[in-house]
């Protein structure tokens, strides 16, 4: 077990972030039944408000507090326990994206900034909402820097040695965060900052946009890779194996700092202030971004054949029937891969730029992301639940909460796998997303949209209601292996962080080296940026004042 | 020498088809997206 003050830390992040997804599901499930006409929202609150809400709370603020609480809990584990400095600096990140967290939420739920989780400009909400974000991605930065802080210390006491798996892919996902984030810091601090406070009258809508996605891309990747990070390290330990191969995972987890930040125009196919050619170039280098997400399918399956062939798996697929489907805390990250094969795929279209004006505004990116951060990303987190709360705690995980813990990921499965279906369905007959319920005037082409067995009101308030029911018993199992279940006093009954055993002995050390990957991202970050975000300055047509349409 | 080598070297087919099977679904979809879009 890490050290008591580690865990605290751990369990604190954990805390905020189910509080988080207890309000942000809550939202969903009430934005289902709106989008059915089935709900009337009491006159102070409204749609966007609670979409806003749905998005902010689960997409940012659950991910990141789980993923701190799991880098936390991981470095501890792997590097040792933290210094006094990095704890200090740990509970100051926590506390700083913690007053974020709670400022923004203040300001959605007062109907101050109702702009949704990618606040486009020129929607405008309160000052106070901009502060609000600058501060949780400076947490977030806090943090980050304390575990990298701590790395550097694990570093001078082992020179020359690489740096165990799973220390090394914390630090890989930080960079890319904070690499990341300064596209969302420099356009919130510069741009709607003094804009939303009357310093300046108009804003550059089209630089915002961009500086947004800069960060939005890489953004889906913060929340990826931790979960590739439980596939490569806790996945073959459950199977009773070693990391497949300790440079493939390195090698792709630096290609994901290379290839997932010079690529958010991919979000922006459909604008006409960016010229093709810097669309197509970042078109191309999304495209770069699927070596590693298949060299990771394929280590993934790698690791599935070899453990299964050793349990006596035999033919073609014999290994598969030998995993332990039993054992929740694989079956559950196996389900979020099985649904990430659609999701990437979707994303692969979505980046294909004429394919991109068949989906770009519809229901389709909606179901997307419900199949990749929704599921994938989230039904790791789930899983990772299961176990690393007892570990924290101390306490059983017990046979019961086992029991619950399949029903919960299998109720998750099947609540998504209706709802998605049905948005992207729904968005390739074209019907839109952020918006409201609308009947649209009664227009027999809106209404046929709606016929369908799988795209009918009622399917989608199915799924949404069984994905709450779901995120309910999940609460439970949070509760109770957080407060209730019994302490573990028996060896046996200890739960173990499962990590498995990575062989760095032919790992090349370059691998490792910090200036070569950071410095080619940040090459590759000008040659797709520098001149497109000149030029949009430069050349800025007149600015936006702000629109509240709240 | 290569037949020994051989027999120590892990069965990896599965891994091999079921990668292959990914990349089949990602060109159907991609290509029934890409006949809606040449038919609107």
């Amino acid at each position: 077990m890490i050290a008591a003050q580690d865990r605290k830390l751990a369990l604190w992040n954990i805390g905020v972030a189910y509080i988080a997804f207890l309000i942000g599901t809550l939202c969903g499930l009430l934005q289902v039944f709106i989008r059915n006409d089935a709900l009337q929202l009491p006159s102070w609150l409204d749609y966007y408000q609670i979409l806003t809400a749905h998005g902010v709370l689960l997409a940012l603020i659950y991910t990141a507090f789980f993923i701190f609480a799991f880098f936390i809990t991981g470095m501890s584990k792997s590097i040792g326990s933290f210094g006094p400095k990095v704890r200090l600096f740990s509970w100051i990140g926590f506390a700083v994206t913690t007053a974020g967290t709670v400022l923004a939420t203040i300001m959605i739920v007062s109907g101050e900034a109702s702009v949704l989780y990618t606040f486009y400009a020129p929607l405008k909400a309160s000052g106070w909402y901009y502060v609000a974000l600058a501060l949780y991605v400076v947490g977030t930065w806090i943090t980050s820097f304390a575990l990298v802080g701590h790395y550097i210390v694990w570093k001078k006491k082992n020179k020359g040695q690489l740096s165990p798996l799973f220390a090394f892919m914390t630090i890989t996902t930080i960079a890319l965060w904070i690499i990341a984030g300064l596209g969302v810091v420099a356009t919130v601090l510069f741009q709607y900052i003094p804009w939303a406070f009357g310093m300046v009258d108009t804003i550059n809508v089209e630089l915002s946009r961009s500086l947004f996605w800069y960060f939005g891309h890489p953004l889906v990747y913060f929340w990826l890779l931790p979960a590739y990070m439980a596939w490569y390290v806790v996945v073959p330990k459950l199977l009773g194996a070693k990391v497949f191969s300790d440079s493939l995972a390195r090698l792709s987890f630096v290609l994901f700092i290379l290839f997932s930040i010079p690529v958010g125009f991919h979000h922006q196919l459909t604008e006409p202030g960016i010229s093709n050619f810097w669309k197509f170039l970042q078109v191309c280098l999304t495209f770069m971004v699927i070596i590693p997400s298949l060299m990771t399918a394929f280590s993934m399956f790698a690791t599935f054949e070899i453990a299964g062939r050793k349990k006596g798996g035999k033919g073609l697929f014999g290994w598969f029937t030998k995993l332990p489907w039993k054992d929740v805390r694989f079956t559950s990250i196996f389900i979020a891969m099985a649904f990430f094969i659609p999701g990437g795929a979707g994303g692969i279209i979505n980046a294909s730029f004429q394919l991109n004006e068949v989906v770009h505004n519809t229901l389709w990116i909606v179901g997307h992301f419900h199949i990749t951060v929704g599921t994938p990303v989230a039904m790791t987190f789930m899983g990772l639940t299961f176990w690393m709360i007892p570990y924290l705690t101390g306490r059983k995980f017990t046979k019961s909460m086992q029991k619950l813990g399949f029903i919960q990921v299998i109720t998750w499965a099947i609540g998504m796998l209706l709802m998605s279906t049905s948005q992207h369905i729904l968005g390739l007959l074209g019907a839109p997303r952020r918006t409201a319920y609308s009947g649209y005037n009664n227009h027999p082409s809106a209404l046929e949209w709606f016929d369908g067995i799988l795209t009918n009101h009622v399917t989608m308030a199915i799924g949404g209601s069984i994905l709450f029911l779901s995120a309910m018993i999940l609460i439970y199992i949070v509760v109770m292996s957080m407060f209730i279940s019994p302490k573990a006093v028996r060896e046996e009954d200890f739960v173990e962080f499962p990590m498995a055993e990575s062989d760095k002995e032919n790992t090349p050390k370059w691998l490792e080296n910090w200036w070569i990957w950071i410095g080619i991202a940040f090459v590759l970050i000008i040659i797709a940026y520098a001149i497109p975000l000149s030029g949009m300055i430069h050349h800025a047509p007149p600015g936006s004042e702000g629109f509240r349409t709240w | 020498m290569s037949q020994k080598k051989q027999s120590t070297e892990v069965n990896l087919k599965g891994t091999l088809v079921s990668v292959f099977i990914i990349g089949i679904i990602i060109i159907a979809m991609w290509f029934a997206v890409y006949g809606m879009y040449v038919a609107r």
